[in-house]
């Protein structure tokens, strides 16, 4: 009984402290539990949390349908082809700051640009355009290319600004400068050191889903983009803004993505007006390819504003 | 914003300590109103939502909802940890780390990570604790799943005695204390739950990625099947914290010659084309080379606002009125998540040489690894590949040596050697 009774002097201490301990709670709680400047945060749905937890740990639950994906019943194999044209007037391209290495980067007053839009002057071809098959039924079995592809920099530039290959193809990562870099293939594990003048091979081991940046620590302007694919259904559009890709298989509806470094649509999609493509928001186009034929998509006309004006 | 919010309470106490009790009561009575009209009650500690992904993945307000709830099945919640046998996870040392601070009914001390870890790296693992934006460098965002200072190759994830040793030492140079004080147990138990946080993390960046990977007949929502929940996102996040402890680079025998003779070789290399080890940390070995790049966490926040700063400047005249005002939309939900959920990028700076502290560890062998394997999410690349380990042996003698040079290339200047090393 007599610890409960407290002197005045203790009293006000120890409303002092409580009012402000209190004080201090109540803050934080305005503080943390409002964050006015903060976007709203999802509530998760507890009962649902609960009914999906059981399903997800008893074991075989309900994984039954889906299985395979869509049996394929096409035979052979087919083409596809197209041309991406640029519409508008192309802004100039940025010069780069070179601050690094003048030497050999900016040798005789050579200046360096940005190269993410590539615009053919006489046709509007648009280059680096990638196009890749999403799933393909069936997968033709082909060797890998026996020589490495070769990815090369030089005068402190990527050669290859979009680079496409197979998961499990040899890439030789080479410097053809009298100066150091390194390679660094975001998303993977690679980011080496190749040394002047010499080379490394790098084989992806797994897809990028869509194309991956690829830099060099040491001179931070250079930047390039990598995608690989397991099936090695994907292709760039080459400088007349032309791609093709063989070997796709036939007779089954086949979707294909399509991304622009510098497309303003989702993770880089490509948007494109071609409702007979079933073109997708999200850039994507479904063609069926006949068997020993190349099919044809055409001219595919993508306006600036697709590409951020 | 809660980042501030303890040193604006500690301010305040401080104010407080000096005031009357009438100005306290009235300081309290404002506080207790404005809390009552402002949100309520505390909240029961929750996991932030990965907001710079959700806004950059464009997700509609159900999809978000979606995550949280796939993720409160999966790993629970703050209070209450939830492990899946496949995790390998075991949830007996999670329930030690998680929750508030609380002793249990055997007096055995729980809520480990919120009492000694949380203020830096957040009750969520984000790396935004309280404290967070005013560190440097800032709090380990374990939610994307890269570790730096580990003894496995580059991509792989660092093995339980990496962790253990991490919290063991602390990371010298940076504001990451040791925990060894804490004693075995207790350190295993914050280990196992970094790792539960970051296959969490790892988790929600899969899911919130997957809504553009669905086909148009999935109407915008994931399948919320074990088939695709567990075996797709799951398995392969939690199988590669499983695969670190065969990933543990190998390491041959230091050549045999002379240290000497080591440390000159060690120096040629690192001053040449071929290790390029000057390019970034300099000719003078202080770390500045090349010094205006970001690291992989900086780098995503750096790369995204660029993007959303141009889409302000972009052009809106070809939009119909329902597209802009979408884009509008987009644009506030992203510069929020920006101001709210990301801390200002800053460039990494490449360590300087001269100071002999090393954040992962001093040991020959730790240097061998991050020589080995460069540094996972920074810029400092692998030697792997290129140098022999023979010579990254002899670059590692060299390293250790650079402190103590006092002739390198920095020239006779020994006082200048002497105040950088400070
Ligand atoms: C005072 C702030 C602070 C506290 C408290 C703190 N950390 Fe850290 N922690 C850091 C910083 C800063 C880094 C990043 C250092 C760097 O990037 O070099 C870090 C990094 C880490 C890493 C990453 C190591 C790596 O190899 O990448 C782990 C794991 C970690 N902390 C765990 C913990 C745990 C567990 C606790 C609580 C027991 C804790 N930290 C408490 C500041 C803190
Ligand atoms: C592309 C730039 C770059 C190159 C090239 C580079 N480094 Fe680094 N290095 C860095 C950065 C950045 C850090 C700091 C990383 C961090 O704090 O996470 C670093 C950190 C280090 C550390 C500190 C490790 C620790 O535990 O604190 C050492 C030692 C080191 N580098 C040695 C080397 C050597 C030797 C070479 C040549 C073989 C080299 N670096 C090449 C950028 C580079």
């Amino acid at each position: 009984m007599r610890n409960m009774r407290l002197t005045s002097e203790k009293r006000s201490v120890f409303s002092c402290f409580v009012a402000h301990s209190l004080l201090a709670a109540v803050l934080l709680t305005a503080m943390t539990g409002c964050g006015q400047g903060r976007l709203a945060a999802p509530t998760p749905d507890r009962e649902a949390a609960a009914v999906l937890r059981q399903s997800l740990s008893s074991e075989g639950g309900d994984s039954g349908e889906g299985g395979a994906a869509a049996a394929s019943t096409g035979t052979g194999w087919g083409t596809l082809t197209g041309r991406f044209i640029f519409v508008g007037t192309p802004p100039g391209a940025k010069q780069l700051v070179v601050d690094k290495d003048m030497a050999v980067c900016t040798a005789e007053g050579r200046k360096l640009f940005d190269q993410s839009l590539q615009v053919d002057e006489a046709s509007g071809g648009l280059a680096n355009v990638v196009v890749f098959a999403r799933k393909a039924g069936r997968v033709k079995e082909r060797e890998f290319s026996a020589e490495p592809l070769v990815f090369d920099q030089k005068a402190c530039e990527f050669l290859a600004p979009v680079f496409a290959a197979r998961v499990g193809q040899a890439i030789d990562v080479r410097n053809s400068d009298p100066i150091g870099h390194n390679t660094n293939v975001s998303g993977t594990s690679f980011n080496q050191l190749i040394p002047a003048g010499n080379g490394t091979l790098f084989t992806p081991a797994s897809e990028t889903g869509m194309p991956t940046m690829v830099t060099c620590n040491i001179h931070p302007w250079m930047k390039a983009y990598a995608v690989f694919r397991k099936d090695g259904y994907v292709a760039v559009s080459s400088s007349d803004g032309s791609f093709t890709i063989p070997d796709l298989p036939a007779g089954e509806e086949i979707e294909f993505q399509v991304w622009h470094e510098r497309s303003t649509g989702p993770n880089g999609a490509l948007a494109a007006e071609e409702p007979e493509l079933d073109w997708s928001s999200k850039g994507r186009f479904t063609v069926t390819l006949t068997a020993d034929e190349t099919t044809d998509i055409g001219s595919i006309e993508i306006q600036a504003s697709a590409l951020g004006g | 914003m809660n980042r501030h919010s303890f040193f604006v309470c500690e301010s305040l106490q401080r104010v407080m300590q000096n005031a009357s009790p009438a100005l306290a009561c009235t300081l309290l009575l404002c506080g207790l109103l404005m809390s009552a009209t402002g949100c309520g009650k505390t909240p029961a500690a929750s996991f932030r939502p990965n907001m710079v992904e959700a806004a950059k993945q464009r997700l509609t307000p159900d999809q978000e909802a979606q995550v949280a709830t796939i993720l409160e099945a999966m790993f629970g919640t703050p209070d209450d940890p939830v492990a899946l046998p496949e995790t390998g996870l075991d949830v007996s040392k999670l329930r030690l780390a998680a929750g508030p601070v609380h002793s249990d009914i055997v007096g055995r001390k729980n809520g480990l990570f919120r009492e000694h870890c949380s203020h830096c790296h957040g009750v969520t693992g984000d790396g935004m604790g309280p404290t967070a934006a005013f560190l440097n460098p800032y709090p380990r965002d374990y939610r994307p799943g890269w570790f730096k200072f580990k003894s496995t190759e580059r991509a792989d994830k660092p093995t339980h005695a990496d962790l253990v040793t991490i919290l063991n030492n602390g990371i010298n140079g940076t504001s990451m204390p040791s925990f060894a004080l804490l004693g075995e147990a207790k350190v295993d138990a914050l280990v196992e739950y970094v790792k539960y946080l970051s296959m969490r993390g790892e988790a929600e960046l899969s899911l919130m990625r997957y809504y553009f990977e669905l086909d148009d007949e999935d109407e915008g929502k994931l399948p919320e099947t074990r088939e695709f929940l567990v075996e797709e996102i799951l398995l392969p996040v939690a199988e590669r914290w499983q695969e670190a402890e065969d990933a543990i680079i190998d390491v041959p025998e230091m050549p045999e010659v002379d240290l000497q003779e080591s440390i000159a070789l060690g120096k040629e290399l690192f001053y040449g084309n071929k290790a390029n080890c000057v390019k970034c940390h300099g000719v003078t070995g202080l770390g500045d080379g090349q010094a205006n790049d970001y690291d992989d966490w900086n780098k995503v926040v750096k790369q995204w606002s660029d993007e959303v700063l141009s889409a302000h400047d972009a052009s809106t005249s070809e939009m119909s009125r329902e597209e802009k005002a979408e884009h509008r939309a987009w644009l506030a939900r992203s510069d929020k998540a920006l101001a709210g959920d990301a801390l200002d990028p800053r460039t990494i700076q490449p360590r300087n040489l001269r100071q002999a502290i090393y954040r992962g560890g001093r040991r020959p062998l730790d240097l061998y690894y991050r020589i080995h394997a460069g540094i996972n999410g920074a810029p400092m690349p692998a030697a792997a590949g290129t140098l022999t380990p023979d010579e990254i042996w002899h670059i590692v003698n060299y390293v250790r040596s650079l402190p103590y040079e006092y002739d390198g290339e920095l020239g006779a200047d020994r006082s200048m050697v002497a105040r950088d090393r400070l």
